[in-house]
């Protein structure tokens, strides 16, 4: 079971090891090839990219399914001055043997000397301030991150209220309104008011003039005149022996709502 | 009466087919809400405008957010007619035509009163009866009584995203009532509607159309805009 364990680990560090190594080489690449087009945001990207899978490799490291691969020990069975197809492959050709001078470096576990050196010197550094010197460096160190923070938040938000004062004016409420009143009643376009007159004139006022030549001669025509003719054609609608054309209509509006229901 | 009625035949002829056409289109015009004209439709709507020179931003947002890459263009004619009953409040009817697409049936609508709802409702919500008509639908409506109350030309796109549809049009003034080709735009700016034709009772999708109106927030900014507050 441990020992499954330690293979799914083995090849999930793999893998993240390999993606790695990818955005390495193509970050150096990009140095190496376009660094007289490159700006700095590209840079910032692959620094990020990178940080994100150093991220997600220490994440694998710290899954609580992996085994403590502290307790495991690599021993090199065999060294020989031979070329490895095997190795050649595996590396894709950096490392051809696997030798006496190339395991010390590719084996070991011990940071370098300058780094173990330093490292020394922050624990002595750490040992020596008391604790309470230490809580009020930590607490100095956390009201100075916040003030930062604050500044460039307050610098964020100012900048883009002023960017936006610039560029707000793409609607005008004004003309919202007036055009939801034109589609809505008419407001504005009728032609019986005089183009550009602001007074709201109630659209529905009668004998303010036939749009239509003759309609209000039409609308005299009473329909109700010939109901003797009309009535076979009109089966299944009783037409309202009324004078107005009105109660006709009121009548398929009611047809009209009752299929409605 | 000196003048002759109107020739009343072909008038009842062309009555009787309209009537029909009316009955059979209100069946046929239904967004398959089960057959009938049972479930009352809804027309839940946010609106805004857009000036000229944003116009080119808008329609490019649009065209990301939107469905089909191919956005339609439309020109259209609408008249709104009216009739004048006994009650106050006069019956309003909304016949449109194309201009530039020709074999396309008019279209004959109605629009309700705005639904007095939840005040929390981010759209305006009306019941609509929509109809495709022949095009004699003018002098149908005018015999029948209907005055035509005002006009106007719309010109602009229209885009989809699954029920919702938003247009973008201008508004031109008809400067000789009757002659489509004198018209000149009513202000500097578009008009922005977010529609859409639902079957009664379905709030989620007014929760769509908010989340879709957020993301045309800093460009457009659409609201419920009540058209009785405008009188």
């Amino acid at each position: 079971r441990e020992e499954k364990q330690l293979e799914l680990t083995l090849e999930a560090l793999i893998s993240q090891v390999a993606d790695l190594k990818n955005s390495l080489v193509s970050f150096i690449y990009k140095l190496e090839n376009e660094y007289d087009r490159l700006t700095w945001p590209s840079v910032l990207d692959s620094f990020a990219l990178l940080s994100g899978q150093l991220n997600t490799l220490n994440k694998v490291l710290k899954h609580e399914k992996t085994p403590l691969l502290r307790n495991q020990v690599i021993i090199p069975l065999v060294l020989s001055p031979d070329r490895d197809e095997e190795i050649m492959r595996q590396t894709e050709g950096r490392v051809p043997v696997f030798s006496h001078e190339v395991v010390p470096d590719h084996l070991r576990t011990k940071p370098d000397p300058e780094v173990e050196e330093q490292e020394k010197q922050l624990i002595t550094d750490a040992a020596r301030i008391s604790p309470d010197g230490a809580q009020k460096q930590i607490q100095s160190l956390n009201k100075m991150c916040s003030n930062l923070l604050e500044k460039i938040s307050k610098e964020e938000r100012e900048s883009e209220s002023g960017g936006l004062r610039q560029n707000k004016q793409t609607f005008n409420p004004t003309d919202t309104n007036a055009l939801v009143a034109a589609v809505a009643f008419g407001k504005g376009l009728s032609n019986r008011r005089p183009p550009g007159s602001g007074g709201s004139v109630q659209s529905g006022q009668p004998g303010a003039g036939a749009i239509i030549a003759g309609a209000s001669g039409m609308q005299q025509v009473p329909m109700s005149s010939a109901p003797a003719q009309q009535q076979p054609m009109l089966a299944g609608v009783q037409m309202a022996q009324a004078g107005q054309p009105g109660k006709y209509i009121a009548y398929l509006i009611v047809i009209i709502k009752q299929e409605a229901r | 009466m000196e003048a002759p009625p109107v020739t009343m035949m072909p008038v009842t002829g062309g009555t009787i087919n309209m009537m029909e056409y009316l009955l059979q289109g209100k069946a046929g015009g239904q967004r398959g809400a089960g057959g009938g004209w049972g479930a009352a439709e809804l027309c839940v709507s946010g609106t805004g405008s857009v000036l000229d020179q944003s116009l080119e931003s808008l329609l490019h947002r649009l065209r990301g957010l939107c469905d089909n890459m191919e956005p339609e263009t439309f020109l259209d004619h609408e008249m709104v007619f009216l009739l004048k009953g006994q009650q106050a409040s006069p019956f309003v009817l909304r016949a449109r035509r194309s201009m530039d697409k020709a074999a396309v049936p008019w279209h004959l609508r109605y629009l309700g009163q705005p639904e007095v709802g939840d005040k929390n409702r981010h759209a305006l919500v009306r019941n609509c009866v929509d109809i495709a008509t022949s095009d004699n639908l003018t002098d149908f409506l005018v015999e029948m009584g209907f005055r035509m109350d005002h006009e106007f030309v719309a010109k602009g796109h229209v885009f989809r995203k699954g029920i919702m549809k938003i247009v973008v049009y201008k508004i031109f003034r008809i400067l000789m009532p009757g002659n489509t080709e004198s018209i000149e735009p009513l202000s500097l700016s578009y008009l922005v509607e977010l529609n859409v034709v639902a079957p009664a009772g379905q709030d989620v999708v007014s929760d769509d159309m908010r989340n879709f109106a957020e993301q045309l927030k800093p460009l457009v900014h659409l609201e419920k805009i009540d058209p009785k507050r405008l009188m």
